[in-house]
């Protein structure tokens, strides 16, 4: 259907283009956007566009950071020698989360997946290789990658790599989640769980 | 595991049907075209999350409408009733609900009600190319199985990953072999897990195959299965992978050169002989009938054998083809199979006959243009 105002269809097609967000709710939202006083629309808008232009990568770890190197880089409570490496940004957020891991992080940017064009260039590889080299004195990598698929490969390929560089790579274990009713958990999960039990 | 009630809304050519079924042996008549299949498609739906007679949902639609809506009420035996939905729309796609909640995956529905399909598409099995039989033996394993679903899915994938790598790196084959590396190891690794219990589900199968075979037609000939894949002789994970690993790098050049992965489980085939002699090259096109339903049959054996709730067993118009000695057989084996059975036939004279002592055991439908009634 083809809206009666340009501008109000401009607006729909971009936030139509977020990820979640069907056509209907973008309508929803143009629509309660135009009720809002101005104030509170520039705010948004203000919010938005300053998110792409204030927003930097460290240039370390390659976390999203509001100043370079990224708080975490910069600390001298982290351990160097430990780096715990993620997919994405929200990633560290989740294992900052637990306030148990004292080390540094090193976001790749994606994962190793040919199907959607991404090779070990595409991602942030040869960036953490050059950590390694450049003498941070890096001992151990954990890899905190999805266990599907991609995020294996992604790991093989790391391990390979580094191996040689004398630099230990762990991976974080799989089961079953804490706090978690048994019968939530799906029959693959619990399955794997029972292959990888310990003694009591 | 029993299914209650029944509920079809613009699901083919049923605008809204809603049925409570017994809970043995259900048979359902009707002309042609009135619509008996798409009521065991529907159960199907719940069961396996698609439909058996077409490829795609949106076929399933009624025709002018853009969504439909299938649900089903399921009592197990050591499991309280739930209720299984599907939906699906045009442009949102499908969506599956157990108890109104969603699932987030398709494969959390598999095997939560087990099922085994007889159907007219079955004489496929026996008579055309091995895809048709890994599909059997995949979903006979599983609907018991959830890790080797997973594996399944998650071999395709990398198969998947690992074929696009042989098409756009052909031109640089020193970086192929680095890149490819790690799909290899995955390759294996998940591949011989699959191998491995290809095997041991087929060689438990067997014995419930020549059970079922024989029930249909005496011991005269006797029916076997046999694996052809990488390691089938092996009987570790660790050796299947060892000869995968080394099957692997023996087909190296060829695959190359194909830009295929052309060794694995995605490769495998069942041979089906009757005796010594092989059904595909040299059955008769009773022979190969009889063994498809055999092999349906023995399925709903295996399953009566290693799950706790017997499945829910479909058979679309088998007595069409098979003589009256046959069809009485059949009968008289849903009559005392301790689950719940549904017959759709296009002529009830063939079987009325059959049911009469039984009448407690049987509930009689009767389909015409996308409405049932049941008939007492």
């Amino acid at each position: 259907m083809q809206l009666i105002s340009e501008t109000l269809e401009q607006a729909v097609e971009q936030l139509a283009r977020l990820p979640g967000m069907g056509r209907k709710s973008a309508q929803r939202i143009a629509m309660y956007l135009l009720k809002q006083n101005d104030d509170q629309v520039f705010r948004l808008s203000k919010a938005i566009s300053d998110l792409k232009k204030n927003i930097l990568y460290c240039s370390v770890c390659y976390n999203i950071t509001d100043s370079d190197p990224c708080p975490i880089c910069r600390s001298e409570k982290r351990n160097t020698g430990i780096v715990c490496i993620v997919e994405e940004p929200r990633d560290v957020y989740v294992v900052e989360r637990t306030n148990e891991f004292t080390g540094r992080y090193h976001v790749l940017g994606g994962v190793i997946s040919p199907l959607q064009n991404i090779g070990p260039n595409e991602i942030r590889i040869n960036e953490l290789i050059q950590r390694i080299r450049d003498g941070e004195e890096i001992r151990e990598l954990i890899l905190a990658l999805n266990p599907d698929a991609e995020g294996e490969a992604t790991g093989y390929y790391i391990n390979k790599l580094v191996h040689v560089m004398g630099v230990n790579v762990t991976r974080i274990a799989h089961g079953i989640p804490m706090g978690t009713e048994l019968e939530f958990i799906d029959d693959a999960t619990l399955t794997r769980a029972f292959a990888g039990r310990q003694r009591f | 595991m029993i299914n209650t009630s029944l509920s079809l809304t613009n699901f083919r050519n049923h605008h809204q049907t809603d049925t409570v079924w017994g809970e043995h042996v259900n048979i359902i008549t009707g002309p042609n075209g009135a619509g008996k299949t798409n009521l065991l498609d529907a159960i199907h739906y719940l069961c396996m999350g698609r439909s058996f007679s077409s490829n795609s949902d949106q076929y399933v639609v009624r025709l002018g409408e853009r969504s439909f809506l299938v649900k089903g009420m399921f009592q197990g035996t050591i499991r309280s009733s739930f209720e299984v939905a599907c939906s699906y729309q045009r442009g949102e796609g499908k969506r599956l609900m157990v108890n109104e909640s969603p699932l987030e995956r398709h494969a959390e529905l598999i095997g939560l009600v087990p099922v085994v399909l007889v159907s007219p598409e079955d004489k496929k099995l026996t008579g055309e190319g091995p895809a048709e039989r890994r599909s059997f033996i995949d979903a006979l394993i599983s609907q018991t199985s959830p890790v080797y679903l997973n594996d399944l899915i998650r071999y395709r994938k990398i198969i998947r990953q690992r074929n696009r790598l042989l098409t756009d790196l052909h031109h640089y084959p020193h970086q192929l072999d680095d890149m490819l590396e790690p799909w290899d190891r995955q390759l294996t690794e998940t591949g011989s897990r699959i191998v491995m219990k290809r095997n041991i589900v087929i060689r438990q199968f067997q014995s419930w195959l020549e059970k079922a075979h024989e029930q249909l037609t005496g011991t005269e000939l006797k029916p076997t299965m046999t694996y052809k894949s990488i390691g089938e002789n092996d009987t570790s994970e660790e050796r299947i992978r060892e000869s995968y690993t080394f099957q692997l790098r023996a087909s190296s050049v060829k695959e190359r050169e194909r830009q295929q992965t052309i060794t694995g489980p995605h490769r495998d085939d069942l041979i089906f002989f009757l005796n010594d002699m092989e059904l595909r090259k040299f059955g008769s096109q009773g022979q190969h009938r009889i063994f498809a339903l055999a092999l349906k049959i023995a399925q709903l054996y295996y399953y009566r054998d290693v799950l706790e709730d017997l499945p829910v067993f479909l058979l679309d118009d088998v007595f069409g083809d098979l003589d009256p000695h046959k069809t009485e057989i059949v009968m008289n084996m849903l009559l005392k199979h301790p689950g719940q059975s549904f017959i759709t036939a296009a002529h009830p004279d063939k079987i009325s006959g059959l049911t009469g002592g039984d009448s407690d055991r049987v509930s009689n439908y009767r389909v015409s243009g996308g409405k049932l009634e049941q008939v007492r």
